[in-house]
């Protein structure tokens, strides 16, 4: 329900530019068309993406997206789950993509023997992604595609 | 006390003598009747006593467990899961067959030892000894290819295609060719890990 | 490797893919585009848009448009790392919910409080909007109109803010969302010290051996920090981390002390370290006797709430809550020895060893020792108590001011120091650390202004939380967000905001690029240009002042905060806004513009338009025909310079990665009040707190006194509210990126399983976080990153579904009136519904 009036109100808002539409609060995106006042439900709790699927990155620095679930996997002080896998040394057992070559460079750009530890807590940067739809549509352009279709144009 | 003392080895012995007494008035019918109802008695109050220490609720009714390990547990997949099957302490940490369950019982009063003297009855002692103690449970799951996970996931009875890709991919290459044992790879799966500093596969 | 057969029917579906593309495409004789033409991207440096810490971003833009962005290799701060939020930065601006026109609540062709928000052009938008604040001024003074900012402002909107309002308007009721953030560390500060912001720098955290984090989860709100820290912690063994929290989170997967504590409790934790370091004799007598004042500091303060409230009319002190009086060493010594390890652990639950081990950081004179803090002390009733408290600590031992020894309070926004604390946007202070009640601060005010004397009032305006209370009450008639999300943010949401944005006597305006919580409240909203979509400046939390330029356009219609203050400038003369005495005193300023007084005033407007950059569009500067922001700079520079605040020329900033105030003969400052490094510290002293006349800082005698409100039968839990690391603040950026989105959609309640076992309720189960003021609805979770103990939920305030505001409590601290967004009580129950 939240989703179907979210995606009301954006269109409402991609209309703004029309003369004489209107609307009032509804124009809360996050609150897909809901009141301030009020108290909308809850959304069911959405499931973790679990398919392995690599996904693309919106460009090569980005750190790519967790296509895995990571319930119960540790990484405290005493032991980080996630290098078990992706570490150099274990990627061979593992067949999971090695950690990059930026993660063993400390401060000064100085590439270590092993990972160094300002990345030891993998999630700060890699998140996993749930099942729920976006609310609002984001309009990033890719910059192939923005080279692509300046040629179009020519 | 020595008085006290004195009368239950004067009873002991009495006993004793009258136990080593060939029966003068009773018969041998009532003798081997009476033997094997004692022998159940006995042997139902062993099984019920061994049953009673085969629980969780036995488990966690030291502090020692339920304040630390328990805990841990409830989070994981062996306690909340989609279908509510769920893993308690005697079904990882207790064998099932009787003899390793005997043996098993026999080495646990070291831990009875443990718990009379507080070995871990601070969080900051579990934490130092976690290391050792859940060196021991791995030792034991790898020298008996972890025959207590097996009891719940047989690899017979695993669908892979129900599996996400890497596992199926790690099952088929490890687990069915044998080359792996469950515990060489899921580790810390229930609970907290200790400082993994030097174990096989975490380096 | 064997091919399985999916990977067949994959591998075969990118190659019917390819030559689908190849047919389409131009007869390339490569897949990769190797034209430089079309692979060279534009990098330039910018300051990120989220949390205090600073970090640099590189932002690589093509054609328009921001295609890339990555941590600066350069920048200090961060050595080429960002968080998840920093490397999605890319996309904050290109939500499609863009708002592109003024929007403003209409019936029939023309305002009505409860019309129908109605696309206006800016003319009508700015015009309507002045009609309005000079109907307010008339009627009721310069006190009806207000305006509530931002610590995300940049450094010259937050000053030509605070320029306009208390210059221009003659008000004082500007405050920044800052007031929720930092006013209790700042209280702190000028308590202790006499002067604003950290004495120390981040290069603290790699010359330290322990680190204790007091209410900071840095794990996630400060993560660029936490990679320094956990670096520090694992590359260096002997390093010991201690987390003092009232649930467990991230921080704690890297405790070698971890502690949990009831809440409001850290007052006696505070108290007893004190107490133990005196007894076992680790006091830093020289230290102590050279540079040390103790205060007795008045108690029984109250809660901020309304004077008619029953809890402020109880309290001895409420009227007096700043006052203090001296006392001796020796009276400060049996204050705190009510503070034994048995007291201290008996009322906070953490177990006596755990507070000695933590006690014996601070007094082992061989332990070098930086303590963390952020809302944890400073959204607390007492937290201007808890800052001044931890600073006490650090100074009976001496762990001051050098590397590695340092009482370190993080800011939570990204210009909260450098812009709402710094340029002064607060309704009591001037840039530099300057007040209005200061007759001699004013003047000095009044003077770099070229404005009268006498425009400025001398009595602070309204703070955030009075804002709305205000608004309610019929007292503020005209009032201007910029920059927040304060119908989403501040406290007590159902009895005191939103009535008072709805309330007819109200003109509401909010600038925002985004339709908010806020804007849906408002009357008026204004299409808003964001981050690097003008030139900017923030300062970050160790005094680093950082500057990007503008790199990219805003969408047609947008237009940044900056234009939108000068703008509405010119649509006031100083005959409607100022009094007829000063006007008479003073007649050339007659008939004038607010616009020319202010920034057409010969120091805004210095700079022409050929000293920007031409590499780089500057919509403000083209729009008003002079480089509008270096002109600001530079005036608002001319307060500090000389005065311990010294910032550098306004284009040594765009060359470097940000310098740390004071800035002296071109080096910047990296520990302040120690001799050596400290320009302004007299030779000879060792150290010297300058900020306070004798040169000591001061060390305070404050009790341990109980929240506002706690747990009883009916409303039997505590609730804390926080952020998490994917999202910033209330989630209008980061809610956008669809990355950052699925990976934390909506809020949960935290709950500890056997709190949900009692009230018959399971992970997943949808409940009513219910409090005296208001409820939500939400889902709870048991397992995941906060694990809360028992009689303790933990909700997040970015989903703006769940406004979570609606339930908490608008106590504040007496003294910072900065509100405890951590503390409260509430029940839960489930809704019924699957």
């Amino acid at each position: 329900m939240r989703k179907i009036a979210g995606l009301t109100a954006v269109a409402l808002i991609t209309l703004s530019g029309l003369a004489g539409t209107v609307f009032s609060e509804e124009l809360i995106t996050l609150r897909g068309g809901s009141v301030i006042s009020e108290e909308t439900n809850a959304p069911a709790m959405p499931k973790v993406e679990n398919t392995d699927q690599r996904r693309v990155r919106n460009y090569p620095e980005q750190p790519p997206t967790i296509p895995h679930h990571i319930r119960g996997y540790e990484v405290s002080k005493n032991a980080n789950k996630c290098l078990s896998c992706h570490a150099r040394t274990r990627t061979g057992e593992s067949q999971a993509p090695m950690v990059s070559v930026t993660h063993f460079m400390d401060r000064e750009n100085q590439v270590l023997a092993t990972v160094s530890p300002r990345r030891y807590f993998c999630t700060q940067c890699h998140v996993i992604q749930l099942d729920s739809k976006p609310l609002v549509e984001n309009t990033f352009m890719d910059v192939e595609d923005i080279f692509k279709n300046g040629k179009a144009k020519q | 006390m020595i008085g006290i003392v004195r009368k239950i080895w004067r009873l002991v012995c009495t006993t004793w003598v009258n136990m080593n007494r060939p029966a003068k008035h009773l018969s041998i019918g009532f003798l081997s009747l009476g033997g094997f109802v004692a022998g159940v008695i006995f042997w139902g109050g062993f099984n019920t006593a061994l049953e009673i220490t085969n629980t969780e609720a036995f488990c966690i009714s030291c502090h020692e467990m339920g304040d630390n390990v328990f805990v841990e547990l409830k989070p994981t997949i062996h306690y909340s899961n989609r279908s509510g099957v769920r893993a308690t302490c005697p079904d990882c940490h207790v064998p099932h067959n009787w003899t390793d369950k005997i043996a098993r019982k026999m080495q646990a009063s070291k831990e009875v030892w443990g718990k009379l003297f507080g070995t871990i009855d601070t969080r900051e002692k579990f934490i130092a000894n976690r290391r050792r103690l859940a060196g021991h449970e791995w030792e034991r799951l790898k020298a008996n290819n972890s025959l207590e996970c097996r009891n719940c996931h047989s690899a017979e009875g695993m669908d892979i295609t129900a599996q996400s890709d890497r596992a199926a991919t790690a099952h088929q290459t490890f687990l069915f060719t044998g080359e792996k044992t469950c515990i060489d790879c899921h580790k810390g799966i229930a609970h907290e890990l200790p400082d993994m500093t030097g174990v096989e596969g975490w380096k | 490797m064997k091919l399985t057969r999916r990977d067949y029917i994959k591998a075969n579906a990118v190659a019917v893919a390819a030559g689908v593309a190849g047919i389409q495409g131009e007869a390339n004789a490569s897949n990769l585009v190797t034209d430089s033409d079309e692979t060279n991207l534009k990098w330039s440096k910018a300051a990120c848009r989220f949390c205090g810490t600073g970090c640099s971003v590189m932002v690589g833009t093509k054609e328009g448009k921001v295609v890339a962005t990555h941590g600066d290799v350069k920048a200090e701060v961060n050595r080429g790392l960002n968080c998840v939020k920093g490397y999605f930065l890319s996309k904050i601006m290109y939500g499609k919910d863009r708002l592109t026109t003024p929007l403003l609540r209409m019936t029939d062709g023309k305002y009505d409080k409860n019309g129908e928000f109605t696309p206006v052009s800016w003319d009508m938008a700015l015009d309507t909007m002045a009609e309005k604040f000079k109907a307010a001024i008339k009627k009721n003074g310069p006190t009806s109109i207000g305006m509530f900012g931002s610590g995300q402002w940049t450094v010259w909107e937050g000053y030509a803010a605070s320029k306009l309002m208390k210059a221009g308007f003659g008000s004082n009721n500007i405050d920044p969302n800052a007031r929720h953030c930092m006013a209790s560390a700042v209280g702190g500060f000028m308590r202790t010290f006499g002067i604003d912001e950290p004495m120390g720098c981040y290069d603290d955290i790699e010359a330290t051996d322990a680190f204790v984090l007091w209410g900071s989860n840095m794990a996630e709100m400060h993560p660029i920090l936490w990679t320094r820290l956990t670096d520090r912690r694992l590359s260096a063994p002997d390093t010991k981390v201690a987390v003092l929290s009232t649930y467990q989170h991230r921080c704690f997967d890297l405790a070698d002390i971890p502690m949990i504590f009831s809440p409001q409790t850290d007052l006696a934790i505070l108290n007893f370290i004190a107490n133990y370091i005196i007894q076992n004799d680790k006091v830093n007598k020289d230290f102590v006797s050279k540079h040390v004042n103790f205060r007795r500091g008045n108690d029984d303060i109250g809660y901020g709430l309304r004077p008619e409230h029953p809890l402020q009319k109880k309290a001895k002190n409420a009227d007096k809550a700043g006052g203090s009086k001296p006392m001796s060493f020796d009276e400060y010594k049996a204050f705190v020895s009510d503070y034994t390890v048995e007291m201290a652990s008996e009322l906070s639950g953490v177990p006596e060893n755990r507070l000695i081990e933590l006690a014996e950081l601070y007094a082992d004179p061989k332990r070098k020792v930086v303590s963390f803090w952020t809302m944890g002390f400073n959204q607390h009733t007492r937290g201007v108590w808890a800052n001044n408290l931890i600073y006490n600590i650090h100074l009976l031992v001496g762990k001051i001011s050098t590397p590695g020894n340092s009482p370190f309070s993080l800011t939570g926004q990204p210009s909260a120091c450098g812009t709402a604390r710094e340029v002064g946007t607060f309704s009591h202070r001037l840039p530099a650390d300057l007040v209005v009640k200061n007759p001699k601060h004013r003047a000095i005010a009044e003077k770099i202004w070229k404005i009268p004397s006498g425009v400025i009032p001398p009595k602070p305006g309204y703070h955030a939380v009075q804002h709305n209370r205000m608004l309610k009450d019929g007292k503020i008639n005209a009032y201007w967000v910029q920059c927040n999300n304060n119908v989403q943010a501040a406290p007590n949401m159902n009895e005191e905001t939103l009535p008072g944005y709805r309330n007819p006597e109200a003109f509401i305006v909010v600038s925002d690029p985004y339709p908010t919580v806020t804007a849906g409240a408002a009357d008026l909203i204004l299409p808003t240009a964001m981050w690097v979509e003008k030139e900017g400046a923030y300062g970050n939390a160790e005094r680093r002042t950082q500057f990007w330029q503008q790199l990219v356009d805003a969408p047609d219609g947008a237009k940044s905060d900056l234009w939108q203050l000068v703008e509405f400038s010119k649509r006031f003369t100083t005959d409607e806004v100022w009094s007829k005495e000063v006007l008479d005193a003073n007649p050339e300023f007659k008939g004038k513009t607010l616009y020319e007084v202010l920034y057409k005033n010969g120091n805004v407007d210095k700079f022409p338009l050929s000293e920007t950059n031409k590499d780089y569009a500057n919509d403000e500067a083209n729009h008003f025909g002079f480089y509008l922001q270096k002109g600001l700079f530079e005036e608002y520079a001319t307060f500090g310079r000389g005065h311990a605040h010294d910032l550098a020329p306004f284009d040594v900033y765009h060359k470097e990665r940000g310098l740390r105030w004071p800035v002296v003969d071109g080096k910047e400052t990296k520990w302040r009040f120690r001799e050596g490094s400290d320009p302004y510290v007299k030779k000879g002293t060792g150290f010297e707190f300058y900020g306070k006349p004798d040169g000591r800082a001061v060390i305070f005698a404050l009790p341990y006194e109980p929240a506002a409100e706690s747990p009883d039968e009916e409303y039997d839990m505590w609730l804390s509210t926080g952020r998490v690391l994917e999202h910033w603040h209330s989630g209008s950026m980061t809610q956008r990126v669809p990355e950052l989105y699925k990976a934390f959609p909506d809020a949960v309640v935290f709950m500890h399983p056997t709190d949900a076992k009692k009230r018959n309720l399971r992970r997943g189960q949808e409940v009513k976080v219910i409090s005296r003021r208001g409820e939500i609805i939400s889902r709870v979770e048991t397992r995941g990153r906060n694990k809360p103990p028992v009689g303790l939920i933990f909700v997040p305030w970015f989903d703006a579904s769940q406004l979570i505001n609606k339930v908490t409590l608008d106590a504040t601290d007496p003294i910072s009136k900065q509100t405890d967004y951590k503390k409260c009580a509430v029940k839960v129950v489930a809704t019924g519904r699957v």
